[in-house]
């Protein structure tokens, strides 16, 4: 087994607001090899988009990284000055984001937003960066790449605009590419249409993906992987099949449960019943422990992350934060609450 | 999509139409409150003798039935001809405007460079250091350029730099240390709404996706900055420059009458003073022409300034 192209070990993000700190990532690990596409599920404010933001310290005002590393290729990305980040940035690191409509600029055709890329991490001519950018086009399959370089984002629809970012996140091969929800604003023809687009992409090009996504389906169809996330932590991490096969956690079942069934047609959806903590005083102990329907008295003590794979196991298989999964949990803590 | 497209020769036609049909509207409602007030031009203290009075009014067309007057007046204006000053034997209204717009927009100019050259990057400075002592510096400075008025900005800098310190001469533009106090007077408020205008314009382009797009593609923090978030928030600072340069250029008669310039604005308070009708209408109609000018040159602007910008028909 090959070494991985990235470890994130206990990363910790928080943001200061004027209502307090948002601890938005309280120690996630993630281990990611090359050619693999991971991906980071969860609801809103489950912390997936700002781990995999904080690789590259792409935060917003009042974001901050308090703990943690992130081993990229032998180099701590959490440690680079902001001038070394933004050689990584775009160059061995790819972004694409969720919103096309307004993640490109609208003042800039979209070729120039492409060749940009290329001549700050490339030693290349204006010319070449052009046809290089013709060439990207014709990869995502924008058709008639050759005058679509020259048009406004606001002339391409929403699908298109994605692919001009998949293009952007593309352009200087990178071996490893973020994607945060890619297809959440996307209508569902176009979703399938760019999770086929990514997948053949990795597959032609290699490279390792995040696929950041509240929707278990995407990942259903598209990761090798998957961790769960809910209140900054990982509640489970699996293979994919395994983990739509066997989840382990309280909460990757009830996110399950709540799946539509397209054969039971008008059936009434199941929700995962509660609503997600509030993040600026998270519960401490097991945070999903207030929503769970298997709470116990000892879920006010955090749980870890058991499970085959944390002992000698370099890739992990399934691992679950619930002290269900804890084979030393003595009996008597077991009673419900 | 290139701009000309985005702008059809049909759109440009009809915008030029409805200028001229403003500026019609214009024409009529001064002619009209000119001749509504009462008074005319050669009442004053000292009694005229009716029979040169009735002279006056017959060589001024103003013994004539008012119908024929506005006619008169409009068929000059098509010809450029805004008529003679009633007041000033010999002096055209087109002359009088010509000679303070030559003072004028010599103040003016300078002002308006000032409000762009100092009050644009007064604003991206505070911009880039959000919440840190240059932006709190400049944003105290632009609060009290707004807080301010002109004139007392005027009189205490006149006070103060020509009267107590000597470094600038207290009236007349023959040297060019006399033009600092009235082109400092004249821009400092202007400055100072630009500068907070370019400042918050630019902080809310900053906190868009796009720019996080651009920071994720490793361009250096003043790329970022210049190439995506500058352009993007120059819609509104561009909105409020085309009012700007028509105000600054047609200038202020607070100003003038302080510094004692002989300018457009001094012309124009005196005319009214003087129930000099032809030259209160000829300015007038300037004013608004020349403002109507600059809104369009802003409308063209923005084509420049944004592609998703387009006149006229869509299909």
């Amino acid at each position: 087994m090959t070494a991985p192209l990235l470890s994130l070990r206990d990363l910790r993000t928080e943001y200061r607001t004027d209502r307090g700190t948002v601890q938005a990532v309280r120690g996630v690990d993630l281990t990611l090899y090359r050619g693999e596409i991971l991906g980071l599920v969860g609801e809103s404010g489950s912390g997936k988009s700002v781990t995999c933001m904080s690789i590259l310290k792409l935060l917003k005002r009042g974001g901050h990284i308090t703990s943690g590393s992130a081993d990229y290729d032998g180099t701590d990305l959490l440690r680079l000055s902001e001038g070394q980040l933004s050689r990584v940035r775009g160059d061995k690191i790819g972004v694409v984001f969720q919103d096309p409509m307004s993640a490109l600029n609208p003042t800039m055709t979209v070729g120039r937003q492409v060749e940009e890329v290329l001549l700050q991490h490339r030693k290349i001519s204006k010319k070449d960066a052009r046809a290089r950018a013709i060439e990207l086009f014709k990869l995502v399959r924008i058709p008639s790449a050759e005058t679509r370089i020259d048009n406004y984002p606001h002339e391409f629809s929403g699908g298109m605009r994605q692919r001009v970012m998949i293009a952007i996140a593309l352009a200087c091969d990178p071996d490893l590419l973020i994607a945060d929800e890619p297809t959440t604003a996307l209508d569902v023809t176009i979703q399938r249409q760019i999770l086929a687009l990514l997948k053949e992409l990795r597959d032609r090009l290699g490279m390792a993906i995040i696929l950041v996504t509240h929707d278990l389906g995407v990942i259903a169809e598209t990761a090798d992987r998957v961790m769960v996330l809910y209140g900054g932590q990982i509640m489970e991490e699996a293979r994919v099949a395994d983990l739509f096969e066997a989840p382990q956690h309280p909460y990757t079942r009830g996110l399950l449960a709540a799946i539509p069934d397209p054969r039971q047609s008008g059936g009434a959806l199941t929700p995962v019943p509660g609503s997600p903590p509030d993040m600026r005083n998270p519960p401490s102990g097991c945070p999903f422990a207030p929503r769970c329907p298997k709470a116990m008295a000892i879920c006010l003590t955090p749980p870890d992350l058991y499970g085959a794979g944390d002992a000698l196991h370099l890739r992990p298989a399934q691992r679950t934060r619930c002290w269900l999964a804890d084979p030393a949990v003595p009996a008597e803590l077991m009673e419900a609450t | 999509m290139n701009s000309a497209s985005r702008m059809p020769l049909a759109w440009l036609a009809q915008r030029v139409l409805m200028m001229l049909v403003t500026l019609l509207a214009v024409i009529t409602l001064t002619f009209a409150l000119m001749h509504a007030v009462p008074g005319g031009p050669f009442v004053s203290e000292k009694m005229l003798a009716p029979e040169i009075e009735a002279a006056l009014n017959a060589k001024f067309g103003l013994d004539q039935p008012v119908w024929r007057q506005y006619l008169s007046y409009l068929w000059g204006v098509v010809q450029f001809d805004l008529g003679p000053s009633f007041k000033y034997p010999g002096v055209s209204v087109n002359s009088m405007i010509a000679e303070g717009l030559a003072v004028t927009a010599q103040t003016g100019l300078l002002a308006i460079i000032c409000v762009v050259a100092l009050g644009v990057p007064m604003g991206i400075v505070a911009a880039l250091n959000r919440g840190r002592w240059p932006d709190t510096l400049a944003m105290f400075v632009a609060s009290l350029g707004i807080a301010v008025p002109s004139y007392v900005i005027a009189t205490v800098s006149l006070y103060v730099f020509a009267l107590r310190l000597g470094w600038t001469p207290a009236f007349g533009l023959d040297d060019w240390r006399g033009y600092i106090l009235p082109v400092f007077a004249l821009s400092g408020f202007w400055m100072s709404f630009v500068a907070r205008l370019t400042r918050s314009s630019l902080l809310e382009t900053m906190g868009q996706d796009y720019i996080m797009t651009a920071r994720a593609k490793g361009l250096p923090a003043h790329t970022v900055m210049l190439r995506h978030g500058l352009r993007n928030s120059m819609i509104p600072v561009v909105t409020v420059l085309g009012p700007v340069v028509a105000n600054l250029l047609t200038g202020s008669f607070v100003i003038e009458q302080i510094f004692a310039l002989p300018g457009i604005g001094r012309h124009f308070v005196l005319s009214i003073t003087n129930r000099d009708y032809t030259a209160i209408m000829g300015i007038t109609i300037f004013y608004a022409a020349f403002l109507m000018l600059m809104i369009l040159i802003v409308d063209l602007l923005y084509l420049w300034l944004d592609p998703r910008i387009s006149y006229g028909d869509r299909k």
